[in-house]
């Protein structure tokens, strides 16, 4: 059991480890990043400490995906409901149309409504990252053979029953598999916060452009890949395991 | 005991199930049959509310189906359909065991019941209890339908074309356990089907619909031997109606005593139906038949001119 636990986390651990090691032991790397950026006079991101940008980074991410999540899975259980399923084109319009408008550009309406900071962020991220969920949640909870629910009901099982029992774990993987599309994104996204004052991973980045040391962009760059394919490999371990 | 009183359904501006009523008495087994549309599916699934219908009352031991909750009602009858709509994600086991939990039933009794039921239909425990559905055969996969239909031991049994989707050799053995077990536990059947054949081996009560409409019912045998009208004679099979009926008599009906002119040298099981005689005879060209009981110890004969039933004594 523990031999299984333990080939089945291996990975997400590694990129863990990896990402953990990057925030810790970046100064170690100043003779590499020396040689990328022999002009400046500071070739390793500084400013703030890589833990507490990666922490922050994680903050909105997650904030962000939580709301997403529960507006997202909340949104299509709620139109595929006999009393909700006029609402649906409406709602996966309205999911489709929130991808279409770049991040950038809602940070840009964001900023001048909710002021600078993290808030502008989150709401630009949780716009950005309905679609993919919602999308999935419709299609899983709509790829159910009809008979399964025609079963469902035919047995006596009450609605809110068939929701909980049948439905969202039978939709369960591609529910899931929205998720992790949206975190994904979301986490290399995240990174435009930098412009807007909201602290994370993207700092380094932003102060590269800006500055023109391209060390402090590899650094940042670096980190945000490594935490997102920690993330993704854990999203890729919680699906179900395929039964025997 | 379930009652259909002048029951109508409409969908819009169409009428699918016309003022029907219709009564079937507690351990009968009734088949509705009818071409595609005539609306037997959307009346069998009246009765358990799936649909609602529109006018008329139906009544389950003397109550209105009305006056039960949704659910409560459902759980208290037995539903088995062509697509089994079995959970994909749960074991044969937790399937066949969704009404007693929903009924909270203990959990020992729940397993007991599971188990008595996979015996019933003959799944066994050891190779079947942790499968899923999608490890299972078309044939496997129906017993675990009915099994779950039967799991909460409902007095009433709705199924719509349970075995419709199976090769003819599993479905005849299915139908021939099913009235053995209907037999035995003397459930109330109702069984929708559009297989003439299947229709005529099962019901007690064959109930012929067409646009919505009861066109005739009765006792198979005697809708056979008089249609209500042309529509049903032609679905009874026309001029194979006479082939039909002798599938439904049993040889002993017609048999004769020993004679005296020595036994025959075909045989017939005293169990197999006329049609199965006919069907030896014609095979071997002989007219004349042994009929053996399950021993093979022959017990009396058939002639031809009994089998078709020729008036011999007038």
């Amino acid at each position: 059991m523990t031999d299984h636990w333990a080939g089945r986390w291996r990975v997400p651990v590694i990129w863990g480890l990896l990402l953990l090691a990057g925030c810790l032991l970046m100064g170690q790397l100043e003779a590499l990043f020396r040689w990328v950026e022999p002009d400046s006079r500071d070739v390793i991101f500084s400013r703030v400490d890589f833990l507490v940008l990666l922490g922050r980074h994680l903050l909105v991410v997650s904030v962000a995906a939580v709301l997403a999540t529960l507006i997202g899975v909340g949104g299509a259980i709620a139109v595929t409901r006999p009393g909700g399923r006029d609402f649906l084109p409406l709602v996966a319009q309205v999911a489709s149309l929130g991808q279409t408008f770049p991040p950038v550009a809602v940070l840009a309406l964001a900023v001048p409504v909710l002021g600078f900071g993290t808030l502008p962020i989150v709401v630009a991220l949780l716009l950005y990252g309905l679609l993919p969920i919602v999308r999935n949640t419709l299609a899983g909870i709509e790829g159910i053979d009809p008979s399964v629910r025609e079963a469902a009901r035919g047995m006596g099982m009450t609605s809110g029953q068939i929701l909980r029992q049948v439905e969202l774990p039978l939709a369960a993987p591609v529910i899931l598999a929205g998720i992790r599309t949206s975190v994904t994104i979301n986490i290399a996204t995240a990174a435009l916060g930098a412009t807007v004052g909201s602290s994370n991973l993207g700092d380094p980045i932003i102060s590269g452009i800006v500055n023109g040391n391209t060390a402090y962009i590899v650094q940042g760059a670096v980190l945000i890949a490594l935490l997102a394919l920690t993330v993704d490999s854990v999203f890729a371990r919680l699906a179900p395991a395929r039964r025997a | 005991m379930i009652e259909l009183i002048n029951i109508s359904k409409r969908f819009g501006s169409t009428t699918a199930v016309d003022s029907i009523s219709l009564k079937v008495e507690s351990g009968e087994f009734c088949c509705l049959v009818g071409t595609s549309g005539c609306g037997k599916s959307t009346t069998l699934r009246m009765i358990n509310r799936l649909i609602e219908h529109s006018d008329g009352e139906i009544h389950i031991d003397q109550q209105p189906i009305r006056s039960f909750k949704e659910e409560a009602l459902r759980r208290r009858i037995g539903y088995a359909i062509q697509s089994t709509g079995l959970f994909p994600h749960w074991t044969v086991a937790r399937n066949i065991g969704l009404v007693p939990r929903l009924l909270k039933w203990p959990k020992s009794k729940v397993d007991a019941r599971v188990e008595e039921l996979m015996t019933l239909l003959g799944l066994s425990m050891d190779e079947f209890a942790g499968k899923y559905p999608d490890q299972l055969s078309g044939g496997q996969a129906q017993r675990v339908g009915v099994a779950r239909a039967l799991a909460a031991d409902p007095d009433i049994l709705l199924m719509d074309e349970p075995f419709g989707a199976l090769d003819p050799i599993t479905r005849e053995s299915l139908q021939l356990e099913l009235r053995d077990l209907q037999a035995r536990l003397g459930k109330t059947i109702v069984f929708v089907t559009h297989d003439m054949d299947e229709a005529l081996a099962l019901a007690d009560r064959l109930v012929v619909m067409h646009e919505g409409r009861i066109m005739q019912q009765g006792h198979p045998l005697s809708v056979l031997r008089e249609p209500a009208n042309d529509f049903v004679a032609s679905l009874l099979g026309g001029e194979d109606r006479g082939l039909k009926e002798a599938a439904l008599l049993p040889v002993s009906e017609r048999m004769m005593p020993l004679g005296t002119g020595g036994v025959a040298r075909e045989r017939i099981d005293q169990g197999a139906s006329l049609r199965e005689a006919l069907s030896v005879m014609l095979w071997r060209r002989v007219e004349r038949l042994a009929v053996v009981d399950d021993d093979d110890i022959p017990i009396g004969e058939l002639s031809f001119r009994r089998l078709v039933g020729a008036r011999i004594h007038d």
